[in-house]
């Protein structure tokens, strides 16, 4: 037996590399959290610290605080260096030779600054009686042990602030290594997958029931191994915290500040919004159960490992129902027809289909500008976005004076954005009409000349059309404005009012698109025999009654087609909102593309926008569907 | 009956005629800025009370001089040139990989059957349907901070290339169906590897619709505005479009300087335009007329 018949006809492959994604991944996932949860380890320790160094100094005085500091660096070895800030002075210094109390140097701004900040933050998070902002600050240089910032206060009044640069104490909780098990799982699936046969032609049999089962049991069995593993390492690091915890307790007592419930919720114990997580107490006693400790990153492990699960299956199954081996064959057979479609089809994959599943994605996440560099997880917020578009009925908003439309909606847009697509289809269409009507007149001359001129503004790239019209409608120059004046009327701002703004683009975009409209029509004119007209005129029909009973009936085969592209082109048309009015006023006349255009480059919305894309496919897509049937019935009819 | 038609005639020319001067005035207006030498909105610079008549001198599309001023500051004053340099060499650029991809496609979708074909057709045909600003901020993200692509060529040309590839393979392919096959394998008898074929026999007898492909390529990258402007964020590496955009756009109003510039880039369009529109009307309309 070949080697490759005996790969064809054993379940080796598919187990083999099966159980080999399944452990890449695994490993790759493992590693995105561990490193997530060293960091977490590493920074809520800071945080404990320097909320335990500032509640300690509150209400302290210059000489009192420097007291404390001074015991708090004698206490702990973390403690590397404090700062605290009030108002314009800094109070005190652990940094040799600073002769704190002093005023802030100006190189020392961005300190004020952070200040500034974390005071407005406190204050919103107060006003609103909700924790919307972050109250404390974790910079972590590279490299670097990291710099705490916390407000100081008494009784929830902002005095200052507190920066404390802590070393990194407890070690590293990795649940690292564990490359051995791999190896023999590794090799366990391939022995395996090289006993069990599978019998060619075969849907299920007992070879292929039997890798689905050992996949099953070592990539479950080992994942849940690596969980525990992770479980202990927890465990580990929530001990180490218990005893940072205590340290800080007795350090906090010893500094001279007043005494705290040892049995309480440790206050200094917080999240990066400066909200106590009540996982212990101030002695340094768990409050809650490890299991309910679980954080976000190890939750999103657990999840995750089903999907590189569903993953390693889909590769068996792949491998053991033939899949591959017929690829394979394809490949080898059709090699130069792949050759020849491969360039293309790679780049369709990356720049076209890539980017729209992205775009997909990317809506069910809070995605701007400034957390890009968040992980995944943490910016997921599954139909928020959609929920945010489509739920919000708020179109009037009543002000002191009455009630006004309220522009930023997304139902006004769709409402303008249909308004603009009907009109200009209308104005399109009925021009055209007219226009190819007078063309197709017999024996007209100079037809051929009207024609080239009538077909110039299709011509000239449409952005310079908008452009120049842009110029024209000028409030104070532009010879639209002249030319009323001239007609004794007073001049339009143009761009101040909603339906004069709206004007504007429907005048331009109904100058950019009748010729397209005039052109198929004379097309379609110019194919309908003479003698139907001849027979009609016979007959005694008018010409009204010739154009209601020949013409149109015979120019809908060609209308339909030319309306239904020209409203999807109005509907998208970004070029003559973006640069003729740019939605002015205040938004009123932004249509959908345009406006999740600003959301994107103007507000940085990324996630936000592509949503709102994502709504406007869905409405075009809606649209395809309808006007295929009502095509299909007029085709019928 | 004749008098009749004449008149008849007569008031088709008169509605004809004021309709198309109507719709021609915008490129006279076009014409009269760029060759009046200066930069305002205004034809002509208007007194503060003005009377009927000098509205009217300020409404003709002809301006008070006539000179060449803004055309030569254009191109030497103002980075027009680069700008249209920068244009032109994206658009050949896209042209070259657009058609090469193109064909090499359409080539093999309409010569070889092979598993994945009509799947692969499908996917091109719909990939025509998904909307321009639900790609925009992917391909941003991809283009500009993942590869790093954002103030080049190569960034634009890479997807306008794509972007044209699916209606230029569906072409092609047309035209390709329509070369016997005889021809191909009375030369694999000769022995021709199927590149020779290709190379020597099928790209030389698809010249006509290559030339539309590649007119069609060069005409996407050309007018393109939208991707242009999110991609390119320094001055120099601006194209023609967005160039033109950055004149009057915003605060700034050169109006004398945007004329200038989009008659020079309007010129070669146009033109072609006109010469090839009836092969567009016949296209157009082809399908749809029974």
């Amino acid at each position: 037996m070949t080697l490759l018949g005996w790969l064809r006809q054993s379940a080796l492959a598919g187990l083999g590399a099966a159980v080999a994604l399944v452990l890449a991944l695994t490993a790759a996932l493992e590693g995105s959290v561990s490193d997530d949860l060293v960091a977490q380890q590493r920074q809520r320790e800071a945080v404990l610290l320097t909320q335990a160094i500032a509640a300690s100094l509150a209400g302290a005085d210059a000489a009192a605080a420097r007291e404390r500091l001074r015991r708090w660096q004698g206490g702990s070895p973390a403690v590397a260096s404090v700062r605290v800030v009030v108002g314009r002075e800094l109070l005190a210094s652990t940094v040799a030779d600073d002769a704190a109390p002093r005023a802030l140097r100006r190189e020392e701004k961005p300190l004020f600054d952070l200040a500034t900040l974390l005071r407005s933050a406190a204050e919103t998070n107060r006003s609103e009686g909700a924790v919307r902002k972050k109250t404390l600050q974790i910079d972590e240089p590279r490299g670097a042990a990291p710099v705490v910032t916390v407000p100081l206060g008494v009784d929830g009044r902002f005095e200052g602030i507190v920066q404390a640069r802590i070393r990194p104490q407890s070690g590293a909780a990795v649940s690292g290594g564990g490359w051995g098990l791999r190896l023999a799982v590794l090799a366990l699936a391939l022995v395996l997958g090289a006993a069990l046969p599978l019998r060619p032609g075969a849907r299920v049999d007992l070879g292929r029931v039997a890798a689905l089962l050992a996949l099953a049991l070592l990539a479950i069995g080992f994942q849940q191994h690596r969980l525990a593993q992770q479980g202990a390492s927890r465990e580990a690091s929530e001990q180490s915290m218990l005893a940072v915890q205590q340290r800080a307790a007795v350090l906090y007592a010893h500094s001279g500040a007043p005494a705290l419930d040892a049995a309480a919720a440790s206050p200094w114990d917080t999240d990066a919004y400066g909200r106590p997580l009540r996982h212990m107490s101030v002695g340094g006693r768990p409050l809650v159960h490890a299991e309910a400790a679980k954080d976000l990153p190890t939750r999103f492990l657990e999840r995750s490992l089903w999907l590189v699960d569903a993953l390693g299956l889909a590769v068996l199954l792949f491998f053991t129902q033939g899949f591959a081996a017929r690829t394979a064959h394809a490949l080898r057979e059709h090699a130069s027809a792949y050759a020849y479609v491969a360039p293309a089809m790679v780049g369709m994959l990356v720049l076209v289909f890539f980017p729209f599943f992205y775009g997909i994605g990317l809506s069910f996440t809070d995605t701007t500008l400034f957390n890009e560099a968040l992980p995944l997880r943490e910016r997921w917020i599954g139909l928020d976005n959609f929920v945010a578009i489509l739920g919000d009925f708020n179109l009037v908003s009543r002000g002191a004076e009455g009630s006004v439309w309220n522009y930023q909606n997304f139902y006004w847009t769709l409402m303008v954005t249909v308004i603009w697509t009907i009109s200009n289809v209308t104005v399109g269409v009925s021009v055209g009409f007219v226009l190819a009507l007078a063309l197709n007149t017999e024996g007209l001359r100079g037809k051929a000349v009207y024609r080239v001129l009538l077909i110039l503004p299709w011509a000239i790239p449409n952005y310079i059309t908008a452009l120049v019209w842009r110029g024209m409608f000028h409030p104070q120059f532009g010879v639209i404005n002249q030319m009323l004046q001239m007609a004794g009327f007073k001049p339009v701002a143009w761009f101040d009012g909603v339906v004069s703004a709206f004007m504007t683009g429907l005048v331009t975009n109904g100058w950019l698109s009748f010729p397209f409209m005039m052109v198929v029509i004379l097309g379609a004119l110019q194919s309908i025999p003479k003698d139907m007209y001849e027979a009609a005129e016979v007959e005694g029909a008018t010409r009204w009654q010739q154009l209601r009973g020949i013409t149109l009936p015979l120019l809908r085969p060609t209308l339909v087609p030319a309306v239904v592209l020209s409203v999807v082109w109005t509907f998208n048309m970004f070029n003559i909102i973006f640069l003729v009015s740019g939605g002015e006023p205040g938004g009123a006349n932004e249509i959908l593309i345009t406006k999740a255009y600003k959301i994107a480059f103007e507000q940085y919305q990324y996630a936000y926008a592509a949503a709102y894309s994502t709504v406007i496919f869905i409405i075009l897509l809606v649209y395809g569907y309808f006007q295929t049937r009502v095509t299909r019935a007029t085709e019928s009819y | 009956m004749a008098a009749e038609r004449k008149r008849h005639h007569l008031w088709i020319h008169l509605g004809l005629a004021s309709f198309t001067l109507l719709s021609i005035y915008p490129v006279l207006w076009v014409l009269a800025l760029a060759f009046s030498g200066q930069q305002s909105v205004g034809i002509i610079d208007l007194p503060a009370d003005p009377s009927f008549f000098e509205r009217l001198r300020a409404v003709l599309p002809w301006p008070a001089h006539v000179s060449v001023k803004n055309f030569v500051d254009v191109m030497t004053e103002q980075p027009f040139g680069r700008w249209l340099l920068n244009s032109v060499l994206v658009s050949l650029l896209t042209t070259a990989l657009g058609v090469f991809l193109a064909c090499t496609a359409a080539y093999a979708f309409s010569r070889f059957r092979f598993p994945g074909r009509d799947g692969g057709m499908l996917a091109f045909l719909v990939s025509q349907m998904f909307p321009g600003t639900l790609m925009l901020i992917p391909l941003f993200i991809i283009i500009v901070k993942w590869l790093g692509l954002g103030n080049t060529y190569w960034g634009l040309v890479i997807v306008y290339a794509t972007t044209a590839i699916p209606f230029c393979v569906w072409m092609l392919k047309g035209y390709f169906d329509t070369i016997p096959i005889d021809i191909e394998e009375s030369a694999r008898i000769d022995g021709a590897s199927p590149q020779t074929i290709f190379v020597r026999i099928i790209l030389p007898l698809a010249k006509p619709a290559i030339a539309i492909t590649a007119l069609f390529s060069f005409m996407t990258a050309w007018n393109e505005f939208i991707l242009a402007s999110v991609f390119l964020e320094a001055e120099s590496m601006y194209t023609a479009p967005v160039g033109l955009r950055f004149f009057v756009g915003g605060f700034s109003s050169q109006w004398g300087f945007f004329a200038a510039g989009s008659v020079i880039v309007s010129l070669p369009v146009v033109i072609l335009f006109l010469y090839l529109q009836k092969y567009l009307v016949s296209g157009l309309t082809a399908g749809s007329v029974k």
